[in-house]
């Protein structure tokens, strides 16, 4: 399922490789009747949840990777498996040449890792202590850190509340606290764990362009998670879609958008207030005289439905544009649910 | 190597010890409110098996300055453990149970050396080393200890010794929470709750059954009552003075082993559980 690997491709250009990744999880079961809960003392009922099933993934150095999928698919295990937190209970798993679990101390000083429901940041203390403590615990020589730490601070605009303390910054304030710190050690890869979740607007165009910056200007490879499919879009030249454990989908935003039905928007503007009814169309909503309609372009062709149209009302103005992803993927999920 | 570990062992105390006097100093009023209570809390702990030593002349064959010796070493021990392993790294199961181990996976850095240096916080910890210090100074006086170079050594080590103990037991007992991350969290202040509670007292006079129970199941005798039988001259033997290291490397040991096959258990299993707190000061 996964990306072939472009032409000259070598071993080492490989920074993340897994190959039929299982990890299968436990989870006990609990019933309200009485008889029931005492049967559970002695037999107590586990279901067995797969949470990833033969998972083979290669991202190549350099790359941005967009991991996507509903909740419980299986991302943040991935996640947790690549940055040797949690070993996998079958398949193989090589990050950089390395082991994540087997070499763990040389592994992590190598990635970053953001979860974005985390914070690595001291709490009660300023920022500017979790730096410094990164220094330490990383042993970043003093040059190269504060070359870095001016780098960071600068593209994330942290001087702001640089000496503020964690516990009084604001939610993109943090995470763009723990976006820096992260990257203090130059890491060769980054793995981001929903990063903007809950951040503004504005915060989230600052991590975006920051993480765009950094993988333009050093290479960095990003393998990143998100619900927020247009962010990821901005991001990522590839996605990898994961459902129930399995991959569903590896390839660019284009191919996932013509493999699973090609949607678009269609925009009329009639003389008539009425809409006039298209084969093979969805009607949306229509206001003012405009009529928005939802089709499929692999199977039905836009000139077919404006002559169609044309017989019922005269046509003043047409638009049409690309369903947004965030749309073909709530499809997807819907299709996979059912 | 051994000097580059024990480089970085020092480099990782000095900015936790940063962090701590950071954290102390960012108001003074805070820190003198900590400080006090911290010293009058842990005195008033002490102070029922003082008070029954000062109504009896003492208990049992513990003349009164022998019970303030006693008590100042479990203080001292008490503080020791403390000043090293606060902020849940000595209460372990807190960690291990809200699944905040996986902050400490991504540090690159053995976890022997992270768990041995993440609680090092030596002006917290000191509200309980001074008092231990002024009690064990006013028994030596009043007991007319005039300790050599030798006896110093042997306390050091008896001292180093119940530390181990009192920490291999919060982190045998802990290790559980890698099993029952919901269930066993608080296992650990539970374990150190009994070990702080039966300290101040000296157990001679109990049956072998309960002594023989006390120094190995539950082996809270170690933590200040069998060492201070045998500095205080009043073992029967002096070979009594190799049983609390010879005890201390057991249940390190011990605990070692558990913690790694908990570990290993983790890393399959992973943690369900996620809470923020409690590991970051």
């Amino acid at each position: 399922m996964s990306a072939p690997a472009p032409p000259g491709t070598s071993v080492s250009d490989i920074a993340v490789d897994a190959r039929g990744l299982c990890k299968t999880f436990r989870q006990r079961q609990r019933s309200e009747k009485l008889s029931q809960v005492f049967a559970n003392l002695f037999r107590p009922q586990i279901r067995l949840v797969e949470a990833l099933r033969e998972v083979d993934l290669q991202v190549h150095r350099g790359e941005i990777v967009a991991y996507a999928g509903p909740n419980g698919a299986g991302k943040s295990t991935t996640v947790k498996i690549l940055s040797g937190i949690l070993a996998p209970d079958a398949g193989q798993v090589r990050v950089l040449g390395l082991d994540p679990i087997a070499d763990r101390v040389k592994y992590v000083g190598r990635i970053g890792v953001v979860f974005g429901q985390r914070t690595e940041l001291w709490w009660d203390h300023p920022v500017a202590a979790s730096f410094e403590w990164k220094r330490v615990v990383w042993e970043i020589p003093r040059p190269r850190y504060e070359h870095m730490l001016g780098q960071v601070r600068e593209l994330l605009s942290l001087d702001e509340f640089f000496h503020s303390l964690t516990r009084e910054l604001s939610l993109g304030q943090r995470m763009r606290a723990d976006l820096g710190l992260a990257l203090l050690h130059e890491p060769e890869i980054l793995f981001l764990d929903e990063p903007t979740i809950g951040v503004d607007v504005l915060a989230k165009r600052h991590i975006l362009e920051f993480i765009l910056e950094l993988n333009r200007t050093r290479q960095v490879t990003v393998m990143l998670t998100s619900h927020d499919m247009d962010e990821l879009e901005q991001l990522a030249g590839r996605i990898v879609l994961i459902d129930r454990g399995r991959l569903a989908f590896d390839g660019d935003f284009d191919q996932l958008r013509r493999r699973f039905a090609d949607r678009r928007r269609l925009r009329l503007q009639t003389r008539s207030g009425q809409a006039p009814p298209l084969r093979g169309a969805e009607l949306l909503g229509s206001e003012g005289g405009w009529h928005e309609y939802r089709f499929d372009a692999g199977r039905t062709e836009i000139v077919a439905l404006l002559e169609e149209a044309r017989t019922h009302s005269p046509i003043l103005d047409v638009e049409t544009h690309r369903a947004p992803i965030d749309e073909v993927i709530a499809d997807i999920y819907q299709q996979w649910r059912q | 190597m051994a000097a580059e570990r024990i480089k970085k062992l020092l480099c990782l105390w000095r900015v936790y010890a940063y962090l701590d006097f950071m954290l102390l100093t960012r108001d003074l009023r805070l820190f003198l409110n900590y400080f006090i209570t911290d010293t009058l809390l842990n005195l008033a702990a002490v102070s029922g098996t003082f008070l029954l030593a000062e109504r009896f002349a003492g208990l049992g064959m513990w003349s009164k300055p022998q019970v303030v010796f006693l008590l100042g070493y479990g203080m001292l021990v008490g503080g020791l453990i403390n000043t090293f392993f606060s902020f849940n790294v000595l209460y372990i199961s807190r960690r291990l149970g809200r699944g905040q181990l996986d902050h400490t996976l991504i540090q690159p850095q053995p976890l022997w050396l992270s768990l041995l240096t993440e609680g090092f916080m030596p002006l917290s910890g000191s509200a309980i080393l001074l008092p231990a210090v002024g009690l064990l100074w006013w028994a030596g006086a009043e007991l007319g200890l005039d300790p050599g170079a030798g006896w110093w050594a042997l306390f050091a080590m008896q001292i180093l010794a119940s530390a181990t103990i009192a920490t291999a037991f919060s982190f045998l007992w802990g290790s559980l929470a890698f099993w029952a991350p919901r269930a066993a969290e608080e296992i650990s202040s539970s374990a150190l709750r009994i070990v702080y509670q039966l300290t101040p007292f000296p157990l001679d006079g109990s049956g072998p059954l309960l002594i023989g129970g006390l120094l190995s199941v539950l082996p809270i005798g170690f933590v200040a009552w069998y060492p201070c039988r045998f500095l205080l001259g009043l073992s029967p033997s002096p070979w009594d003075g190799a049983l609390t290291p010879l005890a201390a490397l057991f249940f390190a040991l011990a605990a070692g082993l558990t913690f790694a096959k908990g570990k290993k258990h983790y890393e399959r299993t992973g943690s369900s559980r996620y809470l923020s707190f409690g590991h970051r000061r």
